[in-house]
């Protein structure tokens, strides 16, 4: 093994492999930090590029882009409350609030260390633990993807904002919206009203901007006020810089993160949307103070940031190990793989020319390129704060319009953006929440199609889901953290209650 | 940017751009549509040859991705667009399979087929240490009262049609079940929560290689090169023969000239064997086929696929 | 607490829509296969849960809205707000349903501008400016509108591939 990473290390230390990775990781980070770009868009435009090149650096310019647009998705999620991809929904619930503080800086750099640590990190466990992560993502079957999605589904009490109850409907909402398209189980068209893009249902994307960016969009122009004027903004460019300490400080964060991002990132499927709300959610519920978080409370930035660079690694694990994409970007990288020559499977592991670990190391040496160049850029980051609200309006839209466009030519999902744009913007007037909107519309699916599946499997048994080990764990954690939350909340009515009757 | 940077990274030596023949077509940059998400099969087999078709064509080839509908809404897209020559369709049989299934506004006749570039077979699979060592087996146990539950591709997909042609000719009764995509399905099947999977060859490829699935028969009317262990359908007595093609297409109307200039660089491309080699990685074989032969290849598969798609509304 | 009928009202039409969903799911083919819940399954039931929350949602917002005091002098900037909100959901649809038959550099251009300018005159910032002001406004748009446009398209499609309508 030691030689096998020093002839990777062989292969990763030629200046070509080294531009190629910096390469990479320059675009990953473009694309993801322009809203509606996505990683897997960054690696299908470098797939041809990678063709020429030996293994090593053509995966490692790939897997450069994979790790750039994980950590830059991060930016406009703070700055502009713009989550680029499901993954950085949870890091506008403090980035942005710390951000709309005048520390706009300080949260990127928190985020930037915290996606650095969890990129490594992950870099580690792939390595080490590859095959039994594998071996485990395996075991899940139709009901232990539907209990995963419902133990997903309880997040919403954590990420819903005043009222409980209204998080829950917006959740159903999303839910609902999920059940659009063509049935995964029957092929009946539900509510698709002759609409050809209607097919394949809602596309998470249009929805995203729409709740996200348009609603924010919506928010800022009705709040606007031209007597404003700049010189006001209170944005200190001078406390961004990378936070090492501070991101040490949250050390706990930083293994929530990692450990959500390792161990759910790896489940096909389901894992890369959701890694991160899990680890927002277990650090808010374990935390001393759970009442700070979403008003710019640190150690959410820095579970939710490591988290997302550490399913990375985590997707990478059956892409690797099986051959099995959880993504679309995993499985635009499958196709690179593949056309170098390179099988993914168990065997991979065991080969001894170097190649994988060469692999490994490059991955490891993109995220100290991402590290650098979001570090070189964090500055010029901010600045984009500085351009004028009309300006900025306007520039944002047209960046969605890009974005939603440019996914699929689809003119009808730019209307479909909008729609969720006005109702994102009354649901966050009104209390809703947007978050639990995008968790429905991603869990939805998930629980539902494997729910019919299993019982499909299961010639309409119910009691598989109850009585196979892992579907019971997660329904009975489930279960556990929904009482808790019932608890809290019941009991925190009641003081503020008896505050207001003392 | 690709150009940009392949220099940035000293791998020109692939990408630059290949000799630029004086002739009218094409002028400008050439919009491909893959009816698919990026990395899919369909995906992937036209980002393979961009490079190669770009340095025969000497023009841009951009790839755009118009996922939905099972492909319905990309091929929509590139019927209803102009038959210049400069937006171009990555055909497979998911078309011939949504026309049989006759929900989408248009027929393969809408299409001028420019060629057929490579092609795998559908194969059914088992888990590695499956207690159905070949297909007999599979089918006895079927057929002896034992559900097989058996994972595809989405609903009303080609694997889904060959899934149940598969029962059909073998008169074994399956429950199907399907999964999103084929890696799902792959994982479902290693995992053992289904007892079988049909899947293209290629989707397959590596968790054969890698012993976790074990292929019990293909869909080839003879053994391929690619997977030379697997049994045909045919040779163990069941009339059935299906291949997962993929090509180029354009709207109807394509001028001569165009398809010509396409014919002659994809010739070119497989005469000179810079294709071969990505293909066998991918698991797929370069079957090229051109011209009248094409449109009745085509014409025949269309036949069989509503066939099958006839046996799945049963 | 400012009083806001909005509140209400969103909520009544949540009851609407919720029910007109239900509605819709009934209407839905009932496919039998062995073991599995129908398509209608879970649009029914989600529907029916919306419905059953959206009534306490209801009857709280409608008690708070009586609670709360008539709103007071905010009503101009309110009023502003709504003028500039729906003008930004306008002149999107617009710029949809321009986007494919003009091109994406001009119609980008047009609503850039017309971004700019309209938050100027909707906000009232406008009659407050002089004409050198509102000269220079207009340039300055217009510089911005087309660099903005003009850029995006060339990045966009060259460096990254994405295709944007011409």
């Amino acid at each position: 093994m030691i030689s096998g990473y020093l002839d990777g290390l062989g292969m990763v230390l030629q200046l070509g492999t080294l531009l190629a990775i910096a390469g990479g990781t320059l675009l990953g980070i473009i694309m993801g930090a322009l809203p509606g770009l996505t990683s897997a868009m960054a690696i299908a435009l470098l797939l041809p590029v990678t063709f020429g090149m030996p293994p090593v650096m053509g995966i490692g310019m790939l897997l450069g882009a994979l790790c750039g647009a994980g950590a830059s998705g991060s930016i406009p999620a703070i700055l502009l409350n713009i989550p680029g991809t499901p993954s950085s929904v949870a890091t506008t619930f403090d980035g942005f609030p710390m951000a709309q503080k005048g520390e706009a800086g300080r949260a990127l750099g928190l985020a930037i260390v915290a996606s650095f640590f969890g990129g490594v990190a992950s870099m580690v466990i792939l390595s080490l633990l590859a095959p039994p992560i594998a071996e485990f993502a395996l075991r899940f079957g139709a009901a232990e993807y539907f209990s995963l999605s419902i133990f997903g589904l309880v997040i919403i009490a954590s990420v819903a904002g005043k009222s409980l109850l209204k998080g829950l409907i917006a959740g159903l909402i999303g839910f609902f919206a999920s059940t659009i398209g063509t049935d995964p189980i029957t092929g009946v068209g539900r509510f698709t009203f002759d609409q050809l893009s209607l097919l394949t249902g809602i596309n998470l994307l249009p929805a995203l901007i729409g709740l996200f960016a348009v609603s924010q969009v919506l928010k800022d122009a009705f709040e606007y006020d031209p007597h404003q004027r700049l010189e006001e903004s209170t944005h200190r460019i001078d406390i961004a810089r990378p936070r090492f300490l501070e991101t040490l400080r949250h050390w706990k964060a930083v293994v929530a993160g990692i450990l959500s991002g390792s161990i759910v990132g790896p489940i096909p499927g389901a894992g890369g949307s959701i890694a991160s709300l899990v680890a927002y959610d277990q650090t808010r519920r374990f935390s001393k103070s759970p009442e700070k978080f979403g008003t710019g409370h640190a150690p959410g930035i820095v579970s939710v940031e490591s988290a997302n660079n550490a399913l990375l690694g985590g997707a990478l694990i059956p892409t690797l190990a099986l051959g099995i994409p959880g993504e679309a970007a995993t499985a635009v990288l499958l196709g690179g793989l593949m056309i170098q020559g390179i099988t993914p499977g168990p065997l991979l592991f065991d080969d001894q020319s170097g190649t994988v670990y060469g692999i490994f190391l490059a991955y490891l040496v993109a995220n100290v390129f991402m590290l650098l160049i979001m570090c070189l850029g964090i500055k010029l980051f901010i600045r984009v704060l500085m351009v004028p609200r009309k300006q900025l309006l306007s520039a944002i839209l047209v960046f969605c319009f890009i974005g939603v466009y440019g996914v699929d030519g689809d003119v009808f999902n730019l209307y479909l953006m909008l729609g969720f744009g006005v109702l994102g913007y009354f649901l966050n007037r009104y209390d809703f929440g947007t978050a639990p909107v995008i968790l429905g519309l991603i869990l939805g699916p998930i629980a539902e199609s494997n729910l019919r599946r299993g019982l499909q499997a299961f010639q309409g048994d119910w009691t598989p889901f109850f009585t196979r080990p892992i579907s019971l764990t997660f329904l009975v954690i489930a279960v556990g953290l929904l009482a808790l939350t019932l608890w809290q909340n019941y009991r925190g009515n009641r003081r503020t209650e008896s505050n207001a009757s003392s | 940017m690709k150009k940009l940077l392949s220099t940035l990274t000293l791998a020109a030596a692939m990408v630059v751009g290949g000799p630029v023949l004086a002739d009218d077509y094409p002028t400008k940059s050439i919009d491909m549509i893959v009816p698919f998400s990026a990395g899919g099969g369909n995906d992937t087999f036209v980002r393979a040859l961009q490079p190669l078709l770009e340095k025969q064509l000497g023009e841009d080839l951009v790839i755009r991705n118009i996922p939905g509908g099972g492909g319905a809404v990309g091929m929509s897209r590139a019927v209803a667009s102009k038959a210049d020559g400069y937006t171009l369709l990555a055909a497979s049989n998911a078309m011939l399979t949504l026309e049989a299934m006759g929900n989408v506004p248009f027929k393969h006749t809408d299409f001028d087929f420019i060629a057929k570039v490579i092609e795998e077979p559908y194969v059914i699979a088992v888990g590695g240490d499956s207690q159905y060592a070949n297909l007999e087996d599979l089918v006895n146990a079927a057929t002896s009262g034992t559900t097989i539950k058996v994972g595809v591709s989405g609903v009303g997909s080609s694997a889904h049609i060959a899934a149940v042609a598969m029962a059909n000719r073998t008169g074994a009764e399956f429950n199907i079940i399907p999964y999103p995509g084929g890696s799902e399905a792959i994982s479902a099947a290693m995992g053992g929560h289904v007892d079988a999977v049909v899947l293209g060859g290629a989707e397959l490829r590596s968790a054969l290689q890698s012993g976790r699935l074990k292929a019990l028969a293909m869909s080839y009317a003879e053994r391929s090169d690619s997977l030379p262990d697997v049994p045909t359908f045919q040779e163990q007595g069941y009339d059935l023969t299906l291949t997962v093609w993929r090509g180029i297409a354009a709207p109807k109307g394509l001028p001569a000239d165009v398809e010509k200039r396409w014919v002659e660089a994809i010739k070119q491309i497989v005469a000179d064997g810079s294709y071969e080699e990505t293909a066998k990685n991918l698991g797929t074989q370069v079957s090229p086929l051109y011209g009248d032969e094409l449109d009745a290849f085509i014409d025949q598969s269309a036949d069989v696929m509503r066939e099958a798609a006839g046996d799945l509304a049963k | 607490m400012e009083r806001d009928i909005g509140k209400p009202v969103f909520d009544l039409l949540l009851l609407i829509a919720s029910a007109a969903a239900f509605a819709g799911a009934m209407a839905l083919p009932d496919i039998e296969i062995v073991g599995d819940l129908s398509p209608a399954f879970f649009p029914k039931l989600i529907s029916a849960m919306i419905f059953l929350f959206a009534i306490p949602c209801l009857v709280k917002d409608v008690r708070e809205w009586r609670a709360a005091a008539p709103s007071d002098g905010s009503q101009p900037a309110n009023r502003r707000g709504v003028m500039q909100w729906l003008w930004i959901v306008g002149l999107t649809v617009v710029y949809i349903l321009l986007f494919e038959p003009l091109g994406y550099i001009p119609s980008t251009t047009v609503f850039a501008f017309c971004c700019v300018i309209g938050l100027l005159f909707a906000s009232g910032a406008w009659r407050e400016l002089n004409a050198s002001q509102r000269v220079k406004s207009l340039v300055g748009a217009v510089i911005f509108a087309i660099v903005l446009a003009v850029a995006i398209y060339y990045v966009f499609t060259n460096l990254f591939e994405i295709p944007l309508p011409d």
